[in-house]
């Protein structure tokens, strides 16, 4: 079922001071995909997400949920949360712990009064599907954390509902068993005709979960966007900032090329992507270090031509985290960073050579 | 959000009538001329209470009693939290029991006991000791300002345990751990960093023991009024009481400076206990504070704490026994034994003042406590839950009454019951029960509400569930502790009550703990102790009923 979301606005009034939580935000959550806002704490994120649901009341603006509005600030519409018919899992799981397993997933079709055989079944089949039969009679308190977090996500399934929300649900789990439960809940859903919208600070569990992304920041949608549009290919640098780690360098466009913009900054003059922008107008230059490549010897020719672009600097620092080396390289006065493979013979204090391809040099506007 | 604002006003219309009413009526009626002629401004009240030249010798005996028994109170409750928190005395179960029996047992029974024990004339231990060394006259006298403070300091400990104990509990071992990184010893640490972070929590106990001990009713009217040392709140019971000059305005004059200390005390005991919050952190999951063993202080240490359990409990029980059964005061012997009978017991029963008494008391526990804790659901869910400027309101008068003296709320009731129908019924109690313990039912409610965590109220209206349903399924069990323990509180507070009722009570709305006075009052031992013990199983056994069928509406929950 797709979401509509028109110009929601949403303030909050502490001490003396306004805060806008949600600033006119707009936007389309297409049925059947894994929808993620992402952003850092305080974007508005979780405040979005519980307006959809209705724990929330917006100050203004319309939430249009399939073809029903839910919530109407013009024409005073307001359907109270539990007849959305939507389905939730949150962020501390809210089991609740007077009740079983079976008795926590039974509930939502408790609720709707079905025939007792028929609940059974269904609870069943739902805690099958994520793996939990067997734990019915156990008391919900007494089970593990990403146990209690499946029967969240099986109380939020059994009553197979069109739309599912998330309000960060990895973040209790400690991150081995983060990185198992997110590939789990990734294969869950992709199993399901459903629409998810996820709500992370967390941009690998993001990047990783996601159909699309949608980046927030201080009541605002930045950018939407796929994971890989996102990473690769953000317009901004906030968005560029937050994903991943990127080194942002104050540029001026110097020419554009029919497929490349060329810039120049205190590291020096760069081939980019192809990006819009006026000749002399300021940018940013965003490179990722992990598409930074080093190398000690002399550039070859074929190295050089081509959309290659080459910048020599001294490396200041080179920090061991196992999968990689973390480097700083310094350029003049600028450092960057680096990304070097951990089996790498460069050492502190080394010349080098920076290679970065002209398609990791992304421009944002400043 | 509309029914939320109306119910927060209902709400603050009768906590405010509950707790704002006698605090005007007494205002009023210190400025008045009489309870017959209300109105009339006049200062001659005032005048007349604080020219009286017992005043100041009654003003300095109120402050020794109860700086006295506060801090003997404070400095227990501290040893006993430190020993259950942080050493490896054995028995540590005991620890509950000492912060649950002042419940089952009534103060003026306990302090009838130790009259019972330790008065000059025929007190139990007095006549055994005098014997046993052939002394001439009582080597102890209760009827002493030392006696009523080391009592009161016995019956008010358990409260200063109940604020120390979880302090010291949630305390970060951290803080202690990196003063002894950095080279204290552990009698350094206790001085310089465990005891200044437990100050605010230590200070907040001693202060609350000041306004129960300024309060307090039972010690200074069976241990005080009969050696004749006279504290505030018995020279305001002498006041109004028949058979002196009975002034209501003159009372009322004295009970406005008690009541502006208290409630000022109060209002710092309230800042105390928000700044000893910030001061300890909360421990995380699997905590465990660091305990000293107390190797050869173990049995010593031990006996202290069994020694305590044995007078706070076994004592007084023990001699209101022995007390019921033989015809007067003697020396357990084994004539004491033969000459035992159920005479007093038979009295008792066929005392109709006295059944009576027991009756309302009874209906004042059950349907007062239920009462109670009704309203107090209704007030901890909206300062819990609704949190708006108008549930602040209703919060600090709701809180208001935790100050109240008795004694002084009855008074100030006094003055507005006598202009109503339900002047000198047991409504009149009713009213002034709930008003002035309201606190202790929605103190257990609001905790077990911020305990259940928003989501788990969201997640039952994410899956379809209206807001009744909501009620019944999710939120009511989950309360089921709160709601036990709120009105196993107001229950046995009810069913003891003596400060209020004392002002209030009149000719057939007679209860318990002023029957008991009125025996103690005229000498009749042993009846007051068959009707003490009556009083002590009534309340445990509502105790025991209570939290047994709490137990059963709440399945396993860990």
């Amino acid at each position: 079922m797709e979401i509509r979301i028109k110009e929601v606005s949403k303030y909050y009034y502490s001490e003396g001071k306004t805060i806008k939580a949600l600033d006119k935000v707009s936007l389309t959550i297409p049925s059947n995909q894994i929808f993620t806002l992402l952003g850092p704490s305080g974007c508005g994120k979780t405040t979005l997400l519980r307006c959809i649901v209705g724990l929330e009341t917006p100050d203004s603006g319309e939430i249009i949920i399939g073809d029903e509005i839910v919530w109407s600030g013009k024409d005073g519409i307001n359907i109270p949360t539990e007849k959305r018919g939507l389905a939730m899992v949150f962020q501390t799981y809210a089991i609740w712990p007077h009740m079983n397993v079976y008795n926590n997933v039974a509930y939502p079709l408790q609720i709707q009064k079905i025939p007792k055989e028929e609940i059974r079944k269904k609870v069943e089949k739902t805690l099958r599907f994520v793996k939990l039969e067997g734990f019915e009679k156990r008391p919900a308190t007494n089970i593990s954390g990403g146990q209690q977090q499946r029967v969240a996500l099986a109380r939020a399934l059994v009553a197979e509902p069109k739309v599912i929300l998330f309000d960060e649900p990895l973040s209790n789990l400690d991150a081995k068993l983060r990185e198992e439960t997110r590939k789990e809940l990734r294969s869950f859903l992709s199993k399901l005709q459903i629409t998810a919208v996820y709500v992370t600070h967390d941009q690998i569990e993001a990047l990783a979960l996601s159909d699309i992304i949608a980046v927030m920041h201080s009541g605002h949608i930045v950018e939407i966007g796929s994971p890989r549009e996102i990473y690769f290919n953000a317009n901004h640098q906030f968005v560029a900032d937050f994903i991943g780690r990127a080194n942002l360098f104050k540029a001026v466009v110097k020419a554009q090329e029919h497929d490349k913009t060329i810039v120049s900054s205190d590291i020096g003059t760069f081939v980019c992507q192809k990006r819009e922008f006026p000749v002399e107008s300021k940018v940013i230059l965003c490179i990722r270090p992990e598409f930074i490549y080093l190398k000690k010897d002399r550039i070859t020719e074929e190295e050089t031509t081509g959309e290659q672009n080459v910048i020599s600097g001294q490396i200041d620092n080179l920090i061991f985290i196992g999968e990689a080396y973390e480097g700083e390289v310094r350029i003049g006065k600028e450092h960057l960073m680096v990304k070097l493979d951990p089996e790498t013979s460069l050492k502190k204090g080394d010349t080098v050579n920076l290679v970065v391809s002209s398609n990791h040099c992304l421009l944002v506007s400043a | 959000m509309k029914r939320d604002s109306r119910l927060t006003i209902i709400l603050i219309i009768i906590v405010g009538f509950l707790t704002v009413c006698p605090v005007i009526m007494l205002v009023f009626g210190s400025f008045s001329e009489g309870l017959s002629a209300f109105g009339k401004f006049t200062l001659e009240k005032y005048i007349a209470a604080y020219t009286d030249p017992e005043l100041p010798k009654i003003i300095s005996n109120t402050v020794i009693f109860v700086l006295g028994a506060a801090l003997v109170a404070t400095i227990l409750a501290l040893f006993l939290a430190y020993l259950n928190n942080r050493t490896d005395i054995p028995g540590k179960f005991l620890f509950k029991v000492i912060s649950i029996t002042p419940m089952m047992i009534p103060h003026i029974l306990f302090s009838v006991s130790w009259v019972l024990l330790l008065n000059p004339s025929n007190g139990i231990l007095n006549l055994i000791l005098k014997q046993f060394f052939g002394l001439e006259n009582s080597p102890f006298n209760i009827y002493s300002l030392w006696g009523m403070i080391l009592v009161e300091g016995l019956l008010d400990m358990p409260i200063a345990y109940l604020i120390i104990a979880p302090a010291m509990a949630s305390f970060d071992v951290n803080l202690e751990e990196s003063s002894r990184v950095c080279g204290a010893g552990i009698g350094q640490t206790l001085a310089k960093i465990t005891l200044p972070v437990l100050r605010p929590a230590i200070l907040a106990a001693f202060i609350l023991c000041i306004v129960r001990c300024m309060a307090s009713f039972a010690v200074p009217s069976v241990i005080g009024m009969p050696g004749r040392i006279y504290v505030l709140a018995t020279h305001i019971y002498q006041t109004i009481s028949v058979g002196f000059a009975v002034d209501y305005g003159k009372a009322a004059a004295i009970g406005m400076s008690v009541l502006v200390i208290s409630i000022t005390l109060i209002f710092l005991y309230r800042y105390l206990t928000s700044e000893s919050e910030k001061y300890v952190t909360i421990s995380s999951r699997g905590y465990h504070p660091t305990i000293i063993k107390l190797k050869k202080a173990k049995i010593p240490l031990f006996f202290i704490l069994g020694l305590l359990l044995f007078i706070l409990i076994a004592l007084p029980v023990l001699v209101l026994i022995y007390t019921s059964l033989v015809p007067y005061s003697m020396v357990p012997s084994a004539k004491a034994f033969s000459m035992m009978s159920l005479r007093h017991w038979n009295a008792v029963i066929k005392d109709p003042i006295s059944i009576l008494s027991l009756k309302n008391s009874l209906f004042l526990g059950i349907f007062g406590a239920t009462v109670g804790v009704i309203l107090s659901l209704f007030v901890a869910y909206t300062i819990v839950r609704i949190r708006t400027k108008m549930s602040g309101i209703l919060e600090s008068l709701s809180f208001l009454s935790f100050s109240f003296p008795g004694i002084v709320i009855g008074i100030g009731f006094m003055w507005f019951f006598v202009r109503t129908p339900i002047y000198a019924t047991i409504w009149t109690l009713l009213i002034g029960y709930i008003a002035t313990y309201l606190p202790y039912g929605i103190r257990p409610l609001s905790s077990a509400f911020v305990q259940i965590h928003k989501h788990l109220e969201e997640s039952s209206k994410v899956c379809g569930a209206g807001p009744l349903t909501t009620m019944r399924r999710i939120i009511i069990p989950l309360l089921v502790p709160g709601i036990v323990s709120g009105w196993i509180l107001m229950a046995t507070m009810f069913l003891r009550e003596l400060s209020l009722s004392v002002v209030l009570s009149r000719p057939g709305s007679e209860v318990l703990a002023v029957q008991i006075l009125r025996f103690s009052g005229d000498g009749l031992w042993g009846r007051l102790s068959a009707l003490g013990i009556i009083m002590i199983v009534i309340s445990t056994t509502l105790v025991a009923l209570v939290s047994f069928i709490g137990a059963k509406l709440q399945p396993a929950i860990k």
